[in-house]
């Protein structure tokens, strides 16, 4: 099976949050930044699914060349090669145009993707990639089994405690759930060996995409904080004992 | 520029045996809000086969337009086929905003309708009014630690995927109902998938639905040997335990005990929340707990949104503190 995993470079800890100037993205600090953990199940996924029937496993990002190294560590987790578009990124409608490009260049026949990111926390590139391809699929998926030789049946959570199996004709994309599989741990000596391995990357142009077309439309920013305290809540301070106090004395007068 | 709404809002509603899903209510009474502030009609769409007991059930709920699109072809599509109908559908009832719950479904629908019909979505969104003649939403970024405010400005009707629990239902008074089909010709979408069988998961012997005190723990834990802090505050205070997905895909605490969009749903008389950020799909599952109590080092963590007594601070401190003072009481 030859399967693409999109991966996020994500920011750790956020300051300094602002709407940049033109309204059309945050803008922020922050010290560093790492696979997005939904995109590493994905990952994950891609491995135990290249163990249990064979293929390759391309890892695919967009960003800066800082994001070669969520890329570096995609390959020390087991894929075969990694694949960075040259562009910034933060709109998820712009985000899946540009990843619906390079998917349309690439030969897959599955293509997984976490179920959101942290930081935009939308849930939104994964199945929007999909619909701009006409490609099948399916979001929050907890199994992936191969069907017949141009089908996989998965089972995806409904919420309230429903699932259902679906079998999907290939090529497919598949938002994967967290929890699909454990996460591995990567040996540093692994990590090491990866950061030889080469990385492409391919630019807008080479995409066939212009500037234009990812300039976010349809929305601006009016204003980012943190969220207003639109609820009732009162802090208890104090030294803890006084604190554990206060709060049973609350549990005990509510039941 | 901002324009006014020029059509109803429309409502895609989420259904399970004939019942409308909790996030449908929801909307539904937002919808009448933004109505009735854009002095348009509210409308719901509903889909697939065999939907009278469903209509039947949304007749009383306060909407003036139910759209019906029954289609045997819908019972058991799945890999995209749905998403293309309400496309369709929406194409051909014209409305001026589009709302559809932020959950599992939506969470899949959305992104697929928004890329059919070309227009700007904005899910996750915990608020959205008309500011100005314009359709504002609220959403949050960045672990929800921010939340941004934004104004939507694109051609045709903006689709916004509103978090469960962001609003009440509110009881709305039945109003005269017009029911419509709404016809979407099938044939010629290319099969994508088929729905083989829906799973309800079987009762497990940890009910945590039926407690009247949860203690609930986050990854804020810091380490599975840790959880045994939880423990004995949840029986110092006789609940039972629960958590946050994290925990569940870690292994360290069974599926029965997970709260949120993919877990249970609970509204117990004490919700303890230990160390646990409060993300849009914990908050949809315990929201409606009657006294929300919350102990979390980050003053900005969203869970902070729906508490009512928080407590900024170290849970590994606080929380054995509170066991021994719950002892002290009992004994
Ligand atoms: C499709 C989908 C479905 C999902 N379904 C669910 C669901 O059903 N249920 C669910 O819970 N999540 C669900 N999630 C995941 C959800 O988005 C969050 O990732 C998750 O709820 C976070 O869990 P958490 O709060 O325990 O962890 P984190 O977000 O990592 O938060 C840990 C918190 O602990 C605090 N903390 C750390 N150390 C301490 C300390 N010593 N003392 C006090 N506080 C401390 C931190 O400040 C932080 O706020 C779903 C996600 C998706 C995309």
């Amino acid at each position: 099976m030859k399967i693409v995993v999109c991966c996020k470079a994500v920011p750790g800890a956020v300051t300094d949050v602002e709407v940049a100037p033109g309204g059309k993205a945050l803008q922020f600090q922050s010290q560093f930044q790492a696979m997005n953990e939904c995109d590493e199940y994905a990952l994950e996924e891609a491995c135990a699914l290249k163990r249990a029937y064979g293929g390759e496993i391309t890892a695919l990002a967009m960003g800066p060349i800082t994001t070669q190294d969520i890329l570096y560590l995609a390959l020390a987790k087991g894929a075969d090669q990694a694949l960075r578009i040259d562009v910034r990124v933060q709109d998820p409608q712009v985000a899946s145009t540009v990843l619906a490009a390079a998917l349309g260049k690439m030969e897959f026949d599955l293509v997984l993707t976490g179920t959101q990111s942290r930081d935009t926390l939308a849930s939104f590139v994964g199945v929007a990639a999909a619909a701009r391809l006409g490609l099948p699929f399916a979001f929050a998926v907890t199994e992936v089994e191969k069907d017949g030789e141009q089908s996989i049946k998965v089972r995806k959570e409904l919420g309230g405690g429903r699932f259902a199996d679906i079998r999907l004709g290939l090529p497919a994309l598949l938002c994967v759930q967290t929890g699909i599989q454990p996460l591995n741990f990567v040996p540093p000596g692994r990590m090491l060996r990866a950061r030889a391995q080469p990385i492409r990357s391919l630019s807008l142009t080479e995409l066939g995409l212009t500037e234009e077309e990812i300039v976010p439309r349809g929305y601006r920013y009016q204003s980012v904080s943190p969220p207003e305290r639109v609820g009732r809540v009162r802090f208890l301070e104090g030294a803890t004992p006084e604190i554990a106090a206060a709060l049973l004395a609350r549990i005990r007068a509510a039941l | 520029m901002p324009h006014p709404m020029q059509g109803d809002v429309l409502v895609i509603a989420e259904h399970w045996k004939g019942e409308p899903e909790g996030v449908t209510l929801q909307m539904l009474t937002k919808g009448r809000e933004l109505a009735d502030s854009g002095g348009v009609g509210l409308a719901v769409l509903v889909l697939g086969h065999g939907l009278d007991d469903v209509v039947e059930v949304l007749r009383g709920k306060g909407m003036d337009t139910i759209w019906v699109l029954d289609d045997p072809a819908l019972a058991r599509a799945g890999g995209g086929v749905e998403a293309h109908a309400i496309a369709e559908a929406v194409r051909a009832i014209d409305p001026g905003l589009i709302l559809i719950g932020y959950s599992l479904v939506g969470m899949e629908l959305a992104p697929a309708i928004a890329v059919g019909l070309g227009v700007t979505a904005m899910t996750n969104c915990v608020d959205v009014g008309i500011e100005d003649g314009a359709v504002v939403v609220t959403r949050p970024f960045f672990d929800g630690t921010q939340h941004a405010k934004i104004v939507l400005e694109g051609k045709g009707p903006p689709l916004v995927a509103l978090q469960g629990g962001a609003t009440p239902t509110v009881g709305l008074g039945a109003t005269e109902v017009a029911v419509r089909p709404v016809a979407v010709d099938l044939s010629a979408v290319p099969a994508r998938g088929q729905v083989l069988e829906v799973i309800e998961e079987a009762v497990s012997d940890v009910d945590i639905t039926k407690a009247e005190i949860i203690v609930a723990v986050g990854r804020g834990i810091g380490g599975k040997e840790k959880i045994a802090v939880i423990e004995e505050l949840t029986q110092a205070l006789g609940g039972l335990m629960a958590c946050s997905r994290p925990l569940v895909d870690l292994g360290w605490l069974g599926r029965e005990r997970q709260v949120g969009a993919s877990g249970k749903s609970v509204a117990p008389k004490v919700y303890l929340a230990c160390g646990i950020s409060g993300a849009s799909q914990h908050l949809s599952g315990m929201s409606d707990s009657r006294l929300i109590v919350a102990i979390n080092k980050d003053p900005n963590a969203p869970i902070f949104q729906v508490a009512h007594y928080g407590v900024v601070g170290d849970l590994l401190e606080i929380v054995p503190a509170l066991t021994a003072e719950a002892r002290k009481v009992a004994g």
